[in-house]
């Protein structure tokens, strides 16, 4: 059984659990670990795209976390705060590595090649009932990062604009042009996908 | 309204539902209401992609190894 297991097995909650890891309990802290890990990690690698910086960004975020446990408050949810922890990392790593987050120089204008395409065709091409998770993970994954950045946290992790907007520095009419374009991007991406599945076959 | 002109608005209008002249010109425009479609679908799958892989056990044992480093744990309880 595993220590977050044996530790709510006892009858201990997450509260509890993380009064104690407040304390130093290493036993907690591996608990909250066991609990959040998934979460955490799947939030680092979708944001990176990289499986190793994924494991270091989330071994910093659990670190973080217990470095700075004792300040939480409990005034939002646990998981809540822990992940904005997380996103923070993450952003913080990023800048560091000089990676394009969002050009402040966007503006809400779409660029014309992310219009309506004409050439689209008959309605086979409308992408509804066709995206499973592997190839829209993939396609994520594909997405450069400025643009997988904000569609993973607004679209996949439920963050709203005006929060991003706080968390990357930039406007909230910003935060909204990059998600559309990466929304463009994914379609695009998408039916190449399915286009080349199609070819396969034939 | 024209399709360059829903474009422009494009943005604020997938997660609403437009104005009643960007919704007229979406009823009478294949294209522009089949990217209005296509963009809506992929942010409801989206939402439906759930965390589905658990990091290497080398990360828990890295950040055991910082914590006793860093003298952040008390010793382990027995059950």
């Amino acid at each position: 059984m595993t220590i977050a297991k044996k530790i709510l097995a006892n009858g201990m909650s997450e509260h509890e659990a993380i009064d104690l890891a407040k304390q130093g309990d290493a036993e907690c802290f591996e608990a909250l670990y066991g609990l959040h890990k998934r979460r955490v990690y799947s939030l680092c690698l979708r944001m990176v795209g990289n499986t190793a910086e994924a494991e270091d960004l989330t071994q910093e975020a659990f670190l973080q976390l217990y470095r700075k446990i004792s300040t939480f408050r409990g005034e939002s949810a646990f998981s809540t705060w822990l992940h904005r922890l997380a996103v923070n990392v993450v952003l913080m790593h990023l800048r560091k590595k000089g990676l394009p987050e969002v050009s402040l120089e966007e503006t809400l204008e779409p660029q014309q090649e992310d219009g309506p395409k004409k050439d689209i065709g008959t309605r086979d091409n409308v992408l509804a009932g066709s995206i499973d998770r592997v190839n829209l993970e993939r396609a994520i994954e594909s997405l450069p990062p400025g643009y997988r950045i904000i569609f993973v946290l607004h679209d996949v992790e439920g963050y709203e604009h005006n929060e991003i907007a706080e968390m990357m520095g930039c406007s909230i009419g910003n935060s909204k042009s990059q998600l559309h374009k990466a929304r463009m991007k994914l379609r695009d991406l998408l039916k190449l996908s399915r286009a080349e599945k199609a070819a396969a076959r034939r | 309204m024209t399709c360059a002109e829903l474009q422009k608005v494009l943005p604020y209008i997938i997660d609403g539902n437009g104005t009643e002249e960007e919704q007229a010109h979406l009823a009478t425009c294949q294209v522009c209401s089949d990217l209005v479609a296509d963009l809506r679908y992929i942010a409801e799958c989206a939402k439906l992609l759930v965390p589905m892989e658990d990091p290497s056990p080398r990360v828990w044992d890295g950040i055991e190894k910082s914590l006793d480093r860093e003298g952040l744990t008390k010793a382990r309880r027995t059950f």
